[in-house]
């Protein structure tokens, strides 16, 4: 009996790092679990995601909320465009919802089917918006393209549609 | 007839010269804060306060200076800072600073933006100070407002001395490390300098006339 116990703690113990394997291998074609659908994420952690793409892909930096209405307009089109450059580009969405509205911003990731990892704003405002651009004033949606070399092509405040997005990310594909 | 094919010789490479910067890319227009030291601009603008009274900044002004708050009725960021409007109010009459809030709104007038909105909101929430309609949006555009809450306070000569965030939280008063603005308005009022003198912090895009 003793023997059986055993061999099903090795069981379940293998299982659970089965899963916490897949989870955090979870790539932009691949299916990804809650905790890495959305992950807490401060200043420092932020700049080093968007170095790690550096000499891979164009990133896309996109910073929303569920409660910003040309956020949420936008966000599908990002969606389109991570789907439409599967290799060359890397979509970086962070969500500044408040700590109170978290479970809504994973709700709202669920149902726009992302299946990449995704980041949610920890910390102070100011070194957050310094950590990402000094030219940033702090309004929402934000969005930065970066070519691969690590420069960034140009950076915007406002809602945008598919056609501008893909206008930047080609540029910053031909650097 | 000899004159008009000379004319277009030089019409049509003008025509397609100016068809090709269709196809160029659109550096959109990232907005320029006013500098701290600048004169308000747009001070003798009159604005309609929701009371019905005109104003400008010019006359809202007191003694040591003017507190201008671009904010509205729909962000949740204005939502979550609105418990510290009337104290910040209060502070700033008893150091002799104006004080009025401008709603830039123009893009959302009929999506909560509009006066009767405006009147519903000041009512609800016992505004103890001026809420005026930035009409177009005109005085955002040109004091480079981005976001609301966005704060611009000026000294006696209308120079900007302070620019950006209310305080650190905007979740919570209690919680405030820093209350920047505060800070400023009482070192204002004493003629102490103010440091920080710029902030950052997140909020609601300011939705522009379309």
């Amino acid at each position: 009996m003793l023997y059986i116990t055993k061999k099903l703690k090795i069981l379940l113990l293998g299982l659970g790092l089965l899963t916490g394997a897949l989870s955090s291998s979870a790539t932009a074609s691949g299916s990804v679990q809650a905790d890495t659908l959305l992950k807490d994420v401060n200043p420092a952690e932020l700049k080093q995601v968007i170095k790690s793409y550096q000499g891979s892909k164009v990133v896309l930096v996109n910073v929303w909320a569920t409660w910003c209405a040309p956020c949420v307009e936008e966000f599908p089109e990002i969606v389109k465009l991570q789907r439409s450059y599967p290799d060359q580009l890397q979509v970086i969405f962070i969500s500044a919802d408040f700590p109170d509205s978290r479970d809504r911003a994973l709700e709202f990731l669920k149902k726009q089917s992302i299946n990449w990892t995704t980041y949610f704003k920890t910390g102070k405002d100011q070194p957050f918006i310094e950590a990402i651009s000094p030219k940033w004033t702090g309004a929402l949606p934000f969005t930065q393209i970066i070519a691969k070399d690590g420069s960034v092509v140009d950076s915007w405040e406002q809602k945008a549609g598919y056609d501008k997005f893909e206008r930047y990310i080609k540029k910053a594909l031909n650097q | 007839m000899r004159d008009k094919t000379k004319q277009l010789w030089y019409v049509i490479p003008l025509i397609f010269g100016m068809s090709l910067l269709a196809f160029l890319p659109v550096r959109e227009k990232v907005a320029d804060e006013l500098e701290i030291g600048s004169k308000a601009p747009l001070a003798d603008v009159k604005v309609e306060d929701v009371s019905g009274k005109m104003l400008t900044l010019d006359k809202v002004a007191k003694g040591n200076g003017l507190l201008v708050n671009f904010s509205c009725n729909t962000c949740p960021w204005v939502a979550r800072w609105e418990d510290r409007y009337n104290p910040i109010a209060q502070l700033a009459k008893e150091n002799n600073i104006g004080v009025i809030m401008l709603n830039p709104n123009s893009g959302y007038r009929n999506r909560g933006e509009s006066m009767k909105d405006m009147q519903e909101r000041a009512k609800k929430s016992n505004y103890q100070f001026y809420y005026a309609l930035d009409k177009n949006s005109k005085l955002a555009e040109a004091f480079g407002a981005t976001h609301t809450p966005h704060i611009f306070l000026f000294d006696k000569d209308m120079k900007l001395v302070y620019r950006g965030a209310i305080d650190d939280n905007a979740n919570s008063a209690e919680n405030v490390e820093h209350p920047y603005l505060k800070n400023a308005i009482k070192n204002l009022g004493v003629g102490k300098e103010i440091n920080p003198q710029t902030t950052k912090s997140l909020g609601c895009t300011i939705k522009w006339p379309s």
